[in-house]
């Protein structure tokens, strides 16, 4: 049986007497690639700010396998194994798009262990397979600042993939693109799949489809449904709530 | 303790009458305006020079500040500050520039220096205004005795914090400069000509740094650098106040300007004012936004 | 090894050169000057390395100056024949007999309140240690304090304005052990072993030369490291380094306080050779012409920033020279930094870097890259 990545077990955060997310448990598998559901509002992208340490959490617990990472500061949540893509794509503007992918291969993030000059072979090659994954071995040399939106997404999905962290959150890394650059994307998440843990809050239905395995779909800051693409296209409350009558896609 | 208290009151009003312009700015436009104390030397210059050449005294100089300050100001927003949208520390640097250039511009007496000719109430040296009869003196409150010159400002600034008040949110425009403090885009989008209120506040502002130069001229010596430390208070007092909070200002001048009163009165004026220092950098670490922040999401 | 990393160490071995063969030209004068000079062009590596790397605009660079610089000339006062003359033979500051306690000994330990603060700084190594501990301390501290806070950009620099502000008055207000407004003044000459540094003779200037080349060798190489890297990570998006696992405020803190160190290195080799320290090095207006010079150097570049403060300096002393054309410098001055902060936000090394780059560029067959877009690793100097 595969082992547990991820477990986040009762989490809830309260702001002030709204509870953004309410008692909410999920177990996601190694290698398990999860869609995270949810109309605007329904707490998906607050659950991957508790998990990733942005937020703290009021309640509950979040283990990183057997390791309990509950309101952990986000760097050394970082550093344990888990990787966050955000909404709005985040990269270093004034950097190439290779200096980019070289700061994130650093394995050793404290100050006096990179008191060193170059990188490993190791890492090289690294960024070099990671450029050529998304496609952007001919903008190399290229300062992020320049890159299109979609390419700039890409940078960032590079970035983790590059991070290589046991579990990877992904919030919307299709926003802004089009139909080709979103096919792009899947491909890329879906050469993840297996190595990584992925979790993914989407919107795109067309780009679930692509994805999915596990659904899990978020309500009002609650767990509303759990299973495959079949299963929660068919389930009324889902129906109800969410998806209306025409289901995913 | 009665006039060590008023004292204070009167340190805090000169506080507050610096920082209205600057609160205002800085809380709608972000702008950190380092040309402000200039708008206050200005202002006192206007004075001396309203006094040698039009025999004018201070009441009539503080309209004439008002205006010729604000003018500056919205030249200086149009030509600088505009360009400089959202790069906030590039404007902080920037208005210190434009701070240096007035500065010159009065010491060379607008240039015409270079060429031997000089303007009376211009130029590098001191100046001095004296204040109309009427000001001078004291008069006794109680048991205390209460400088006139120092009552004046308190009332001053108490009229001049009213009347932004009302303006800030009894009229249209204040409305509309307070939607642009909390959210500049959705300001915009709700159809606010963003560009020509920023403009207007940034003129408003710099008119109010006009009358507090007014003020000045009364009991300090006029000279090209009063400015800078001028600046620098005002600043300290906005940003313990919180960003776009009138209230939050008027309470940290108010609160400033009595520690510092206090603590002259127990040691010396130096240590006051490293005091109050002291105070603004511990309230920056312990409430980032300051006292009170009107700064939406 | 490319092309333009050779251009760029060949330019600097040229700037190293130039500096030192200045003697053969100058007469001692001169010399003494353009060493003061020297001396700002550390401070603007200092200004460089926090503000263009690191991301924090430090308007209170004055504080670490001033800083180096009291401790040094601390020792160099005890050292001073002015100070050897009361009675003991114990030194004790001139000004100090003048502000001593009614009835207080003629020792350091008590002639005046705080007066045994000056004890350690009988021996000159220890003023030497403490020009560059007390500094990198100062920034470690606040560094810890306010970068652990997540206080953002703006608020940063207020708070590094008001604490030069605050330590100048404070340092005015201790008379007794600072001599206030006045400063230090009359202090020994500066000794390695039996030479004696006296400002105008030419192994000071070397002295201060070889320094500012280490100094910069010693940033360059700094800044070439992945720490460096990882640095300028942090200063363009705090929160994305953050995520990728590292420590942001730690590698602020750190490089913080090396600017720091390097600042209060500056302050130690003004005082050998000015032969003073005074409050007037935490002016405020000092602090921020040290960012003008950087500014128009070019923030993001060590070396730029450093010509752009030896530079500036040396036109301003020659302007000076001439009645009033020192006024219309500052005006030449002011102008060029607000368009430079309004146009030219890499300064006048930016300027210089897209123009090498055009140049090669026309060397080599048409490229892949369009001109202008040039790798920003190259761009980091």
């Amino acid at each position: 049986m595969a082992q547990t990545a991820l477990t986040i077990d009762g989490l809830g955060v309260d702001f002030g007497g709204f509870k953004a997310v309410n008692n909410v448990s999920l177990t996601v598998e190694e290698g398990e690639l999860r869609v995270l559901l949810g109309a605007n509002g329904a707490g998906k992208t607050t659950l991957m700010d508790l998990v990733s340490g942005k937020t703290k959490s009021t309640e509950g617990r979040v283990f990183l396998h057997d390791t309990d990472i509950t309101n952990w500061e986000e760097h050394k949540i970082a550093r344990a194994g888990v990787g966050r893509k955000f909404q709005i794509p985040s990269v270093f503007k004034d950097l190439s798009v290779r200096r980019n992918l070289e700061v994130a291969s650093c394995r050793n993030p404290g100050v006096l262990a990179n008191l060193r000059f170059g990188f490993s072979q190791q890492a090289r090659h690294d960024v070099d397979r990671v450029l050529e994954l998304i496609g952007l071995t001919e903008e190399a040399n290229r300062l992020a600042a320049y890159l299109s939106h979609g390419q700039t997404q890409w940078l960032e999905l590079g970035l983790l993939v590059t991070q290589s962290p046991k579990v990877i959150l992904l919030d919307e890394p299709t926003a802004g693109m089009t139909q080709a650059e979103t096919h792009k994307t899947s491909e890329i998440v879906n050469s993840l799949k297996g190595k990584h843990t992925l979790i993914v809050v989407e919107h795109d239905m067309a780009f679930v489809r692509e994805i999915a395995e596990r659904i899990t779909v978020l309500h009002l800051g609650q767990v509303l449904a759990e299973g495959n693409v079949e299963q929660i296209e068919t389930n009324p409350k889902v129906r109800e709530a969410y998806l209306g009558s025409k289901g995913i896609g | 303790m009665l006039e060590v208290l008023f004292i204070g009151l009167s340190l805090g009003s000169i506080l507050l009458l610096v920082a209205l312009g600057l609160a205002i700015t800085y809380g709608a436009m972000g702008v950190i305006n380092m040309a402000h104390g200039e708008m206050v030397m200005i202002g006192a210059y206007v004075t001396v020079l309203t006094g040698l050449w039009l025999g004018l005294n201070i009441f009539f100089a503080i309209p004439i500040a008002f205006i010729v300050t604000a003018v500056l100001g919205l030249v200086i927003e149009r030509v600088v500050v505009r360009r400089l949208y959202g790069r906030l520390l590039d404007t902080l640097l920037a208005t210190w520039g434009i701070a240096i250039l007035i500065q010159q511009a009065v010491r060379l007496e607008l240039g015409l220096s270079f060429f031997g000719i000089h303007i009376a109430g211009l130029g590098p040296g001191l100046q001095n205004v004296s204040v109309p009869a009427v000001l001078q003196g004291t008069f006794m409150l109680g048991s205390a005795e209460i400088n006139r010159y120092r009552a004046f400002i308190i009332v001053v600034t108490a009229v001049l914090t009213a009347v932004t008040w009302l303006i800030m949110y009894r009229t249209p425009i204040g409305t509309q400069v307070r939607a642009i403090i909390r959210n500049p885009k959705m300001a915009a989008a709700c159809g606010i000509d963003v560009a020509r209120v920023n403009a207007l506040t940034f003129a408003f502002g710099s008119g109010l740094a006009g009358v507090a130069g007014v003020m000045m001229s009364g009991f300090k010596t006029v000279f090209p650098d009063m400015g800078t430390p001028m600046v620098v208070d005002g600043f300290m007092v906005v940003v313990m106040g919180g960003i776009g909070s009138l209230l939050g200002s008027v309470l940290s001048a108010g609160i400033l300007g009595e520690i510092n009163g206090l603590v002259a009165a127990g040691t010396n004026d130096i240590l006051a004012r490293a005091v109050v220092f002291g105070v603004v950098i511990m309230i920056i670490i312990l409430k980032p936004k300051g006292l009170f922040s009107l700064k939406g999401r | 090894m490319s092309i333009k990393q050779r251009i760029q160490i060949a330019i600097y071995v040229g700037f190293f050169a130039l500096i030192m063969c200045a003697p053969m030209v100058l007469d001692p004068f001169w010399l003494n000057r353009i060493a003061k000079y020297l001396v700002f062009g550390m401070l603007g590596v200092a200004v460089a390395l926090s503000w263009g790397y690191a991301g924090i605009l430090n308007l209170g660079q004055g504080l670490f100056f001033g800083a180096g610089a009291y401790m040094l000339a601390m020792s160099l006062k005890l050292a001073s024949p002015t100070s050897l003359q009361q009675g003991s033979d114990r030194p004790v500051p001139d000004f100090m007999l003048w502000n001593a306690e009614p009835g207080a000994p003629t020792e350091l330990c008590c002639i005046t309140k705080a007066s045994f603060l000056w004890l350690p700084f009988q021996h000159q190594w220890f003023g030497i240690v403490m020009g560059l501990v007390l500094p990198v301390a100062i920034a470690t501290i606040i560094g810890v304090i306010v970068f652990r806070k997540r206080i953002a950009g703006v608020f940063v620099s207020i708070i590094t304005l008001a604490l030069v502000l605050l330590v100048r008055l404070v340092v005015i207000d201790a008379q007794p052990v600072t001599n206030g407004f006045n400063g230090l003044t009359d202090l020994g000459v500066f000794k390695i072993g039996e030479l004696e540094l006296d400002p105008y003779i030419v192994p000071t200037y070397y002295f201060v030369a070889i320094a500012l080349c280490l100094v910069l060798s010693g940033a360059r190489l700094l800044i070439e490291t992945r720490a460096g890297l990882i640095l300028q990570a942090t200063r363009d998006d705090q929160n994305r380094a953050r995520y990728l696992g590292f420590d942001v405020p730690l590698y602020q803190t750190f490089f913080f306080a090396v600017s720091a160190g390097i600042a209060g290195i500056a302050g130690m080799f003004y005082v050998v050779v000015s032969e003073f320290a005074s409050p007037t090095f935490m002016d405020l207006t000092f602090s921020i012409t040290m960012v003008v010079w950087a500014a128009v150097g070019g923030r993001s570049s060590i070396l730029g920033a450093c010509i752009g403060a030896i530079l500036i300096n040396m036109i301003s002393a020659t302007v000076s020279e001439t009645e009033g054309f020192a006024e219309a410098w500052k005006v030449i001055i002011g102008l060029i930094f607000v368009l430079v902060v309004l146009y030219l936000p890499r300064g006048v090394a930016g300027l210089a870097h897209d123009l090498i780059d055009r140049l090669l560029v026309r060397r080599k067959a048409p490229s892949r890259h369009p001109v202008g877009v040039t790798d920003a690793s190259q761009l980091a100097e």
